[in-house]
């Protein structure tokens, strides 16, 4: 039985957190999933259309499932910025 | 061919939600109700229906009953539903380049938050807009420009226009069309061009223009305004024009008239353009009623209270006149008409009771069961309690007798179910938990009533409270005792209250010119500014067959503090045309009349007054039917009595053993002391402790306080 | 209590509040108290802690608490019936000194029972620019009149003395002696009000329901959060000011029934006006937490017993005196509104019974911009442009955000009609409308925003001027939730029209987008800017974030997006990976494969270690 944390992520039965899609693990519960997921880093600039092209050095961080390449979540970031880390504890 | 018979009789009917009622009045005999059931979405059948019903109490036929008839007087909920059901025209709207969205964004949160409660308005993620009239694909941003002085910037390009109403038309298929730019107020040039387009193009597609239907300030409700005109316009105009035929059939050739939303008649053909002005007509033919009711009776201070299945609504006459709503609504949508004021709460005898699940505290409303499954005692399959419930658990209505014996209650099941789901979980015998439910109803009915009130100036021991409405005269007696109203009266037409009130309106044009001058400003300035409104005014009755003596004219301005956004329409009350010493006392008149709305200390003198629009309402007097006067007969109600039971009475707390009586056996003049209870067929009345009822020569019941 | 007397009672309370909102708007009658509905109605327990707030802009429920709290604390003793204070200082309590607070005692048979408190942005409050938000202020003794505390009226009677001080030193002091009046009657409305009531059912048993009011809160939020898992959730705002970049961090941790709100790690105090203090902030944060946690909870001190906040001194979001902070409910306190919609929702998001009240972020910026200078009638107008006021709402679990929708903490804002404003500013609009694309991508998209121009129109001595303090025109501040993309930021731009018909050309005075503008466009978002001649001014406004993955959206609502002007079909294709056909239906092939493709890229990024 998994259990929702997120509008994209479950706790599974191994007690792992997963991607709500496909089930993919991406690391124990309450440890730091962004490590295990594909990043995409790209200027907010240019990531929207036009009304976009005001943005300034700012970056849009995507993270995305390595199995079914699901969107899990997004922040915007200056570069050097460390990633947002949220934990539930079940 | 029988000889022609002199017509001597009035029909009014009035199509509401669920009843469709009629009222006939013939000199010298008393008033004929009919009633039907309301027959969406081809109301004339239910209107038919409705003054057969009538006629079959008169004892005669369509034919008889048409053949002597003067005047038909309608108001219908066809617009209303229309906007309900989303069934009106394909519509679209032409509007200036660079404001196209102007209808989709409602000034922001304005559309989204606007007709919701203040529960709605504290969640705002569970909100939304409602879904627009006209979705953006059909709306056409044209090159033109006025400014605010009426300035023509940008000339319309009517090749533009062209081809933005054949693409609408012809691609969109279109079939109403609404037009609105900005400021066309104050100069309608363009909107008006572009009516001569679509009449060479499309000819056969529905047309309203924002400087008709509603040529005062603020685009955005005057856009939305102009829309709703265009999408229910063709539905309304084929009503009134198939109405118009089924009368004629049926031997009717006198006139059409047609309540609109503030208070006044219009002639069917003028009615059919101005759809929107039949939005809600109903509840102000009921303020109306009200008001004629009270002027007969020597009151004209009203609080008029109708208590439905669903809402419970109020309206209040101050001085034989009533206040237009602020910023009107209709659904959800935001408009313009002007509109009788009249105030709502989700509390009518439907209404379901319910605990809070977290907090056991109990309320009233605003859900509501409906008239199906309804309420648990009709055995319908309803499963929870209503307000109905509640009122035959306290004693008010007779199970065995409910609506003059055609239905019967079940009084157990309704015990059953209120023990178990309020009485139980609030620790209460059912007796005990059933009296503190009514009473929050009533206080929740009084608060509303001190709304619209005591927080605009008004204080309710200075009103007479009409009761109207199935449940209203079963809890007026607390209500009314609790704001302290001078009398209550419960109508004889109750029943039928909207159609009466059909009967006692004018013919009423409303026009206006927005301009804003500053005070003070000379009279003569004003009085032109009246001079093309009035000629118009006479012409239009003239051709309605008013001579000058049986018109009447009233004007009113909006006046506000400079820089102020609040405006209050003053009347004037003097002579007209306005003289320095008029235009003074108008003056003093906006002074108070601010005071009063806003508080004291509210008016601001030092920034200044200007005067922003120039109203005129131009009557045509009609006829105020006569009722028949009843001789006055004894008090002794005794006839009358049909036996005791236990009721709630309210200084007590508890139920206490008090005499029931049917309200066909009372006579006028007979007087009963409460507590005590009358059976109509229609609804119950309830006279608490301390209060006394006599029945009046019109058969009104009126409760004094002792 | 018997629950029949305090349901009637309860409800009541709630009139008396409506009542004296009403009050409020129906005597002050300017645009930023009418449509924006900057404004505040509430009742305090006799302690100064909350009873009820009402729906006025809800940063400003819990700051006006401690106002009560500080004005008990300086006049103990010499709190009379009748008497009304004013506090707005910043440092005290208020949020900005135009946010003038007026706090009234509500006594019954001589004994203290109740607080009612109000606020309105005042029409000016004598700072170094009209209107009260001053971009070049150093620091607070350039921001206008200031007080932690005076009594105005004292038992009944006006002090004329301190009224005459107050409106000396105020532009406009008749406009400002009408928002003082309204709050004053406001104020008094609630007290007769409230009077009747305890006259009709007793001291005690008013007393007790009050109590009652205030513990059901209590209880049925730390129900709520019970419910909820317990975690940790971190946010971060980035706004930019000039050449500086601020953050603000917020960590919300949610154990049991308490939710802890830390800002640590946030900026230093900014030299810049963007500050706020310690109640701002405390208050910033209530404005998401009472509409998404509390939408069927009364608003009271119950709902704010479970919370604790962490706000260290020195920081932007706690700022020392003599910080400047003229400009804080347009900078860091909508920094912190933020970041908390952000954390709350996230904690939401990870409950199934929950998720549907997550929201990604409605309006972060929530700019201002003023205009001031003569009207067509050559008298001294100063006004907000209630444009800001239109807002934009954030995508949730179940539909899109409501384009132009509004924003969170101002739950009955709106914004003028373009004709109000025409007539009482030289200015006409060139156009003003939703704009495609600003609206978050994401399976539930963000709400578009707005966008206008303007220019000077029959002003007397050639324009007016305007104050921009736009944050949010280098970085989104509407934060998406659930993958979704933030919404576009803001974007201020000064056309030089007249520049441009100096060197000859030919300027188009019905510009209907900036393509079509003649003049050079520059980007502004901070200090003061003439609007002369033909000038523009072009404002666009931030969208609102999105929700979840673009790739999950279904493809019908992108041909109904880009059929109604909302979203461009390039970005429909490119982000959505949606393909139209040529009449504008759905491609369904092209769409998955397009859909494929951007998957394809996604897989071969790289870890994100």
């Amino acid at each position: 039985m998994s259990t929702r944390i997120s509008a994209s992520l479950v706790v599974d039965d191994n007690g792992e957190i997963a991607c709500m899609e496909c089930g993919h693990a991406l690391g124990p519960a309450g440890a730091p999933w962004k490590k295990a997921a594909r990043l995409s880093e790209t200027p907010l600039q240019g990531s929207g259309g036009e009304p976009y092209s005001n943005a300034a050095n700012v970056l849009l961080r995507q993270f995305f499932c390595p199995g079914c390449a699901a969107l899990l979540d997004s922040e915007s970031a200056l570069a050097g910025d460390p990633f947002l880390n949220d934990v539930v504890r079940l | 061919m029988g000889k022609s018979k002199s017509k001597i009789y009035v029909v009014a009917t009035d199509v509401g939600g669920t009843c469709t009622d009629t009222i006939v009045f013939a000199p010298g005999e008393p008033l004929y109700l009919g009633k039907a059931l309301s027959t969406p979405p081809n109301f004339a059948e239910g209107v038919m229906n409705s003054i057969r019903s009538a006629a079959d109490t008169m004892g005669l036929s369509f034919a008889e009953l048409f053949a002597a008839t003067s005047l038909f007087v309608h108001g219908s909920t066809v617009v209303d539903n229309t906007l309900l059901t989303r069934d009106g025209a394909l519509t679209g709207l032409l509007t200036t380049e660079g404001f196209e969205d102007t209808l989709l964004i409602t000034r922001g949160a304005y559309g989204r938050w606007g007709g919701l409660t203040e529960d709605g308005i504290k969640h705002p993620v569970a909100t939304e807009r409602a879904e627009p009239l006209v979705s953006g694909d059909r709306i056409c941003g044209l090159p033109e420009r006025v400014d605010y002085k009426g300035a023509v910037l940008r000339a319309l390009d009517v090749d533009a226009t062209e081809k933005a109403v054949r693409y609408l038309v012809e691609e969109k298929g279109v079939e109403a069309l609404a037009v609105c730019f900005l400021w066309s107020f104050y100069n309608a040039e363009h909107e008006h061009a572009v009516r001569e387009v679509i009449q060479r193009v499309a000819p056969s597609t529905y047309v309203s223009l924002s400087s008709d239907i509603a040529p005062v300030p603020g685009e955005y409700e005057r856009t939305s305004t102009t829309v709703i005109n265009a999408y229910a316009g063709n539905i309304a105009s084929l009503y009134l024009n198939n109405l118009q035929e089924l009368l004629t059939n049926e031997g009717y050739d006198g006139p059409l008239l047609v309540m609109q939303g503030y208070g006044g008649l219009l002639p069917a053909n003028e009615a059919a353009g101005r759809a929107v002005g039949m939005i809600e007509c109903g509840p102000a033919a009921g303020v109306i009623g009200s008001r004629y009711l009270g002027h007969l009776m020597g009151d004209d201070d009203v609080i008029a209270a109708d208590m439905g299945g669903t809402t419970f609504k109020v309206g209040v006459i101050q001085g034989g006149e009533f206040d237009y709503a602020r910023e009107p609504m209709v659904d959800r949508f935001h408009y313009v008409a002007p509109k009788i004021e009249v105030v709502s709460i989700g509390a009518g005898g439907g209404s379901i009771v319910s605990l809070d699940p977290r907090t056991n505290v109990p309320s009233v409303g605003p859900r509501s069961a409906g008239a199906r499954p309804g309420p648990i005692c009709y055995g319908q399959g309803g499963e929870e309690p209503t307000l109905t419930d509640v009122m035959i658990l306290v004693g008010y209505m007779d199970p065995d007798n409910f609506l003059g014996g055609a239905m019967t209650l079940d009084l157990e099941r309704t015990r059953t179910i209120f023990k178990q789901k309020i009485a139980d979980p609030l620790g209460l015998g059912v007796e005990q938990a059933a009296i503190g439910i009514f009473r929050i109803a009533a206080a929740q009915i009084s608060d509303l009533i001190h709304e619209i009130t005591v927080e605009r100036g008004l204080d309710p021991r200075d009103f007479v409270l009409h009761a109207f409405g199935g449940s209203c005269p079963i809890v007026c007696g607390i209500f009314g005792a609790e704001l302290n109203v001078k009398r209550i009266v419960i109508p004889y037409t109750a029943a039928v209250n909207c159609a009466f009130g059909l009967v006692s309106a004018d013919i009423v044009h409303e026009y206006s010119v927005t301009k804003t001058l500053p005070v003070p400003s000379p009279a003569t300035k004003i009085n032109a500014i009246y001079e093309s409104m009035i000629a118009e005014a006479q012409a239009q009755l003239a051709k309605e067959g008013f001579a000058d003596s049986g018109t009447a004219f009233e004007w009113s301005i909006d006046l506000r503090y400079g820089r102020q956004v609040h405006e209050v329409t003053t009347p004037v009350h003097g002579k007209t045309p306005l003289d320095e010493s008029t235009l003074a006392a108008l003056v003093d008149d906006f002074e108070a009349l601010y005071e009063r709305k806003f508080g004291k200390g509210s008016a601001y003198r030092a920034a200044g007054m200007e005067m922003t629009m120039f109203r005129l309402t131009a009557r045509g007097l009609m006829k105020r039917p006569e009722i028949e006067k009843m001789a006055l007969g004894g008090k002794d109600a005794s006839a009358a009595k049909t036996g005791r039971r236990p009721i709630f009475v309210d200084a007590a707390g508890a139920l206490v053993e008090s005499d029931i009586y049917n309200f066909e056996r009372l006579t006028p003049g007979n007087e009963i002391t409460g507590p005590a209870v009358i059976h109509t067929p229609i609804t119950t009345i309830v006279l608490q402790d301390k209060q006394t009822g006599h029945l009046d020569e019109y058969r009104n019941m009126v409760i004094q306080f002792n | 209590m018997d629950p029949i007397t305090f349901s009637i009672i309860r409800h009541r309370l709630y009139r008396v509040i409506d009542e004296a909102v009403i009050t409020l708007k129906h005597v002050s009658g300017s645009a930023i108290t009418n449509e924006g509905h900057d404004l505040m109605v509430s009742l305090y327990r006799a302690d100064g802690s909350l009873l009820m707030g009402g729906v006025g802009f809800l940063h400003h429920l819990t700051s006006a608490a401690e106002a009560c709290k500080a004005i008990i604390r300086r006049f103990e003793g010499r709190i009379n019936a009748g008497d009304v204070f004013l506090t707005n200082c910043p440092y005290t309590a208020a949020l900005h000194t135009s946010d003038v607070y007026l706090v009234s005692p509500i006594h019954y048979d001589g004994e203290l029972v109740a607080w009612s408190a109000c606020f309105v942005h005042v029409y000016d409050i004598g700072a170094m620019v009209p209107g009260g938000f001053s971009p070049d202020s150093r620091d607070i003794f350039t921001e206008g009149f200031s007080s932690p505390g005076l009594k105005l009226v004292d038992r009944g009677e006006m002090n004329t003395d301190i009224m005459d001080t107050i409106l000396n030193m105020v532009r406009a002091p008749e406009m400002v002696a009408l928002d003082l009046s309204s709050m004053i009657a406001a104020n008094n409305v609630a007290r007769e009000r409230m009077v009747a009531l305890v006259d009709k059912y007793g001291s005690k048993p008013v007393d007790q329901a009050c109590q009652m009011l205030v513990d059901q809160s209590e209880q049925s939020f730390r129900e709520r959060l019970l419910e909820l898992p317990d975690g940790r959730w971190e946010s971060r705002q980035y706004f930019d000011i000039e050449e500086e970049t601020y953050r603000v961090l917020l960590a919300m941790t949610k154990k049991g029934d308490t939710l802890n709100f830390d800002f640590t790690g946030s900026s230093p105090q900014s030299k810049y006006g963007i500050n706020c203090a310690y109640w701002a902030a405390w208050g910033g944060f209530f404005a998401p937490l009472f509409p998404l946690l509390c939408y069927d909870i009364t608003w009271n001190d119950g709902v704010l017993r479970p919370i604790s906040m962490i706000a260290p001194e020195g920081t932007i979001v706690n700022c020392t005196r003599p910080a400047p902070i003229s400009l804080a409910t347009v900078g860091a306190i909508q920094s912190v509104n933020n970041a908390a919609c952000i954390c709350i929702s996230k904690m939401l998001s990870a409950s199934e019974k929950y998720a549907k009240e997550a929201t990604a972020v409605w309006h972060g910026s929530h700019f201002a911009i003023f205009m001031f200078g003569q009207n067509q009638k050559g008298q001294e107008a100063i006004g907000i442009m209630t444009e800001t006021f239109g807002g934009a709402g954030g995508g949730r679990s179940f539909a899109d955000g409501v384009d132009v929708g509004g924003e969170i903490p101002n739950p009955i804002g709106r914004m003028a009609n373009v004709e109000t404003t025409e007539s009482h500013f030289p200015v006409r609009y060139l156009f003003r409308r939703a704009t495609s694309d600003s609206g978050g991508p994401g399976k539930y998209r963000g709400g578009t925003a707005l966008e206008y121009a303007i220019q000077q129109h029959d002003s007397p001595d050639g324009g007016i001027n305007y104050v921009v303090s736009g944050k949010g025109t280098k970085f989104s501040m509407s934060d998406g939730l659930g993958g979704g993309y933030p919404g576009a930021p803001c974007n201020f731009r000064w056309v030089h029209n007249n520049e441009a018909a100096e060197a000859g050309k030919n300027v188009n005075p019905f510009a209907m987008s900036p393509e079509q503008m003649t003049g050079e466009q520059e980007s502004i978002s901070w200090g003061v800017f003439p609007l002369m001649d033909q000038d523009v001014l072009y404002v666009r406004s931030d969208g609102g974030g999105g929700y979840g993955d673009p790739l999950m959206r279904e493809p019908e609502k992108i041909a109904r997006d880009v059929r109604e002007g909302n979203v461009s079909e390039g970005v429909g294709r490119d982000v959505y990976g949606v393909v139209l056909d040529a009449d504008g239906d759905v491609d369904a092939a092209a769409s998955a494969a397009a859909r494929d493709a951007i998957r394809a890229v996604r897989l071969g990024q790289k870890a994100a270690e």
